[in-house]
């Protein structure tokens, strides 16, 4: 597990990230999500060791993290670029290097990556001579390289192709399912919605809000939808109930007192047919756009 | 997909990593591989070519009308005297007129004739330089001793004690000569390969910096491993580049005339060696720092300026320097790496200066190596726009 516990950093007199804590529990993904310069690239430079770190630590496994624990880590920057002019292989080979691989298992590791992103065929190609969309690949492969103990990914799919994206989600669904924690930062709500287990969302350098998906669907006040045979006027009168929306049979209505909502299917089902009586969860945006209003 | 095991102890070192992506990357560079063999046939077609110049026996046929004919065979016969390289043949015309023709016929170089007060070379357009210093001189004797003996003396009479020899209190005249332009060679090399390595190395460092290729090393390893291997990449293709080009100097020189300066070369060149390598360090730090400062690399212009700056200093004092003020520059890193070796050249340096300059270009060169690494790794990871020296020196990492 990767846990990141008040961690801070200025610049000059603007604060970046404000005292974030979170955790990235092994097995799980971990959507990272608030606008620009909320502080996410900044965190996970932090945690990336890339960038100094002026109050907070991290910790790998229990313990403060180290540079080894980093090597083997693996990082997508949220810019990206390898060298243009060097072979694929060539230079994946010496980034899994970089990161403690001896020669041989990285050829290995390196072209059994490129086979599967159906790059087997160019690994001599400098990058610059592949298109766009493998190019991206190339940079996947270059971010879980070594096979690695953990993942931080910033925007890992922005600029990707569709096709790039489900290459990229079975890649990291297989780390995942290994027990490996993935951190990734992102725009796509969609995305984080369908991919993570876990959110944390930064605004203005702070953390506004943290769980998993439905801990945070569920953390609002109640809403429940009632859809009636008859007229729903009645629910109007009802006490510890407030009525958000009233369409004929339907009534849409957030719950004030405990139990309130108990009182009200009882009060219904005397009352006539109850054709609906649903709890109705936020959209992951919406959560978005209160936690970052 | 298979788990490796990881076997950090097994591992090279990060920094030899680096290096040798560094050195094969470039050394599979066409272009880098075009340059140095163009320089290489440049190098060995200039020896080619002194040589062949230096050997060579100019031919030239003077036509003369008869009352010239007498002037021109003391000419003919004299000009190996005065000049081995020139070989002169009289060619006898009736008149002027025929001498003329001969001339626009290319049968004759040049047409020799007397005037109202002397004698005139006519050549058709281009001058004939080494005939002409040969008629000069010749001419000059004749008429000499011709009026010396119309006023009862001598020519030897004349001329006593108007001597002048020349001596050298350190080598000869030709040993100066030759030192003066493999010293000119050695300067040149210098200030090539700082200037063309030197701005590799700093583009190499913007365009790890603009792909943030260097975020994903920074976090695998230090990055004082990054900065000396790309420095010891980037030495050790310069050091390889200046012993080929040195070689194909040496060995071609040893085909031409001067092969008996060959010998008395390769002790300067030792040294010039010694001092490019410890010199080329010094600015290699400096050059990634100039790197590292940009953030595009349109911006490595400005931030080379000062290094391009010092290289053209280097150059123009390695060139012009002499006296006292050599002396002291052959001292003063690191325009000694390239006075120091031209000294040496020269002769007449104690054996402890050498060893001095390089000594004091080394504590340069590890005084840059700790002031450039500091600047390097705070600048790298900086983006947006230039960043100036002082923002780097002073920032958090």
């Amino acid at each position: 597990m990767l846990e990141i516990r008040e961690l801070t950093r200025r610049f000059g007199e603007n604060t970046a990230v404000d005292h974030v804590s979170f955790e990235v529990p092994a097995g799980q993904m971990t959507g990272f999500v608030g606008g620009n310069g909320a502080g996410k690239t900044t965190t996970m430079r932090m945690v990336m060791g890339v960038l100094g770190i002026d109050e907070g630590e991290v910790l790998w496994q229990g313990r403060p993290i180290t540079r080894l624990d980093r090597r083997t880590f693996g990082y997508m920057p949220e810019e990206r670029g390898l060298y243009p002019k060097q072979p694929i292989l060539d230079q994946l080979v010496y980034i899994a290097q970089l990161k403690g691989l001896e020669r041989v298992a990285a050829r290995t590791q390196v072209s059994e990556l490129l086979e599967r992103f159906g790059l087997g065929e160019r690994t001599r190609d400098h990058l610059e001579k592949l298109s766009l969309g493998n190019q991206q690949r190339v940079q996947i492969i270059a971010s879980v390289l070594p096979r690695p103990a953990a993942l931080v990914l910033d925007e890992p799919f922005s600029g990707l192709d569709p096709l790039a994206v489900d290459s990229m989600v079975d890649l990291l669904r297989e780390y995942t399912s290994d027990g490996i924690p993935v951190l990734f930062s992102s725009h796509q709500l969609d995305l984080v919605e369908r991919l993570c287990d876990r959110l944390v969302v930064l605004a203005h350098g702070r953390r506004v809000a943290a769980g998993t998906v439905t801990e945070l669907r569920d953390a609002g006040v109640p809403r429940f939808r009632l859809v009636l045979g008859g007229d729903a006027g009645w629910v109007r009168d009802q006490s510890g109930l407030e009525v958000l929306d009233l369409d004929g049979g339907t009534a849409l209505v957030e719950v004030r007192q405990e139990g309130a909502e108990q009182r009200l299917v009882a009060e219904a089902t005397s009352r006539g047919d109850v054709h609906e009586f649903v709890r109705v969860r936020p959209a992951l945006s919406e959560i978005y756009r209160e936690a970052t209003a | 997909m298979s788990t490796q095991p990881r076997t950090d102890e097994n591992t090279e070192p990060a920094w030899l990593l680096v290096t040798r992506r560094e050195v094969v990357s470039r050394i599979t560079d066409k272009s880098f591989l075009l340059g140095t063999a163009f320089m290489v046939v440049l190098i060995a077609g200039f020896i080619g070519f002194s040589a062949w110049q230096g050997e060579r026996t100019e031919r030239v046929t003077l036509a003369a009308t008869p009352d010239a004919v007498a002037m021109a065979g003391a000419i003919a016969d004299s000009a190996p005297e005065v000049d081995d390289k020139v070989e002169v043949t009289v060619l006898e015309t009736d008149d002027e007129a025929a001498a003329e023709t001969a001339l626009r016929e290319d049968e004759a170089d040049a047409w020799l004739h007397p005037t109202d007060d002397g004698w005139q070379l006519t050549s058709e357009s281009s001058e004939q330089d080494a005939l002409t210093a040969v008629a000069r001189a010749v001419v000059r004797q004749q008429v000499l001793a011709d009026n010396a003996a119309s006023a009862g003396t001598s020519v030897e009479a004349l001329e006593t004690g108007s001597t002048v020899t020349t001596d050298f209190l350190r080598g000869d005249a030709e040993r100066a000569g030759v030192a003066e332009a493999v010293g000119f060679v050695f300067v040149f090399l210098f200030y090539f390969a700082a200037l063309v390595f030197g701005m590799q190395l700093a583009s190499s460092v913007i365009e790890e910096k603009q792909s943030r290729i260097v975020e994903i090393i920074a976090a695998a390893i230090p990055l004082r491993h990054l900065l000396a291997g790309k420095v010891l990449g980037n030495t050790a293709l310069a050091m390889i580049q200046l012993l080929v080009y040195l070689a194909v100097g040496l060995v071609g020189l040893s085909f031409t005339p001067y092969k008996s300066f060959v010998p008395a070369l390769s002790g300067p060149t030792a040294w010039f060696i010694g001092f490019f390598l410890a010199g080329f360090v010094a600015l290699a730090c400096l050059w990634a720092v100039a790197g590292s400062l940009a953030s595009r690399t349109e911006d490595l212009q400005a931030t080379s300026t000062p290094l391009t700056m010092l290289m053209l200093v280097m150059f123009f004092g390695g060139v012009s320097l002499d006296g006292r003020a050599q002396v002291v520059a052959s001292f003063v890193p690191p325009v000694s790496a390239v006075v120091m070796p031209k000294r040496i050249l020269a002769g007449g340096v104690e054996w402890w200066e050498p060893l001095l300059a390089l000594g004091l270009l080394a504590v340069f060169a590890a005084i840059t190596v700790w002031i450039g690494e500091r600047l390097y790794r705070r600048a790298l990871l900086q983006t947006g726009g230039r960043v100036s020296l002082r923002q780097a020196w002073g920032a958090a990492e």
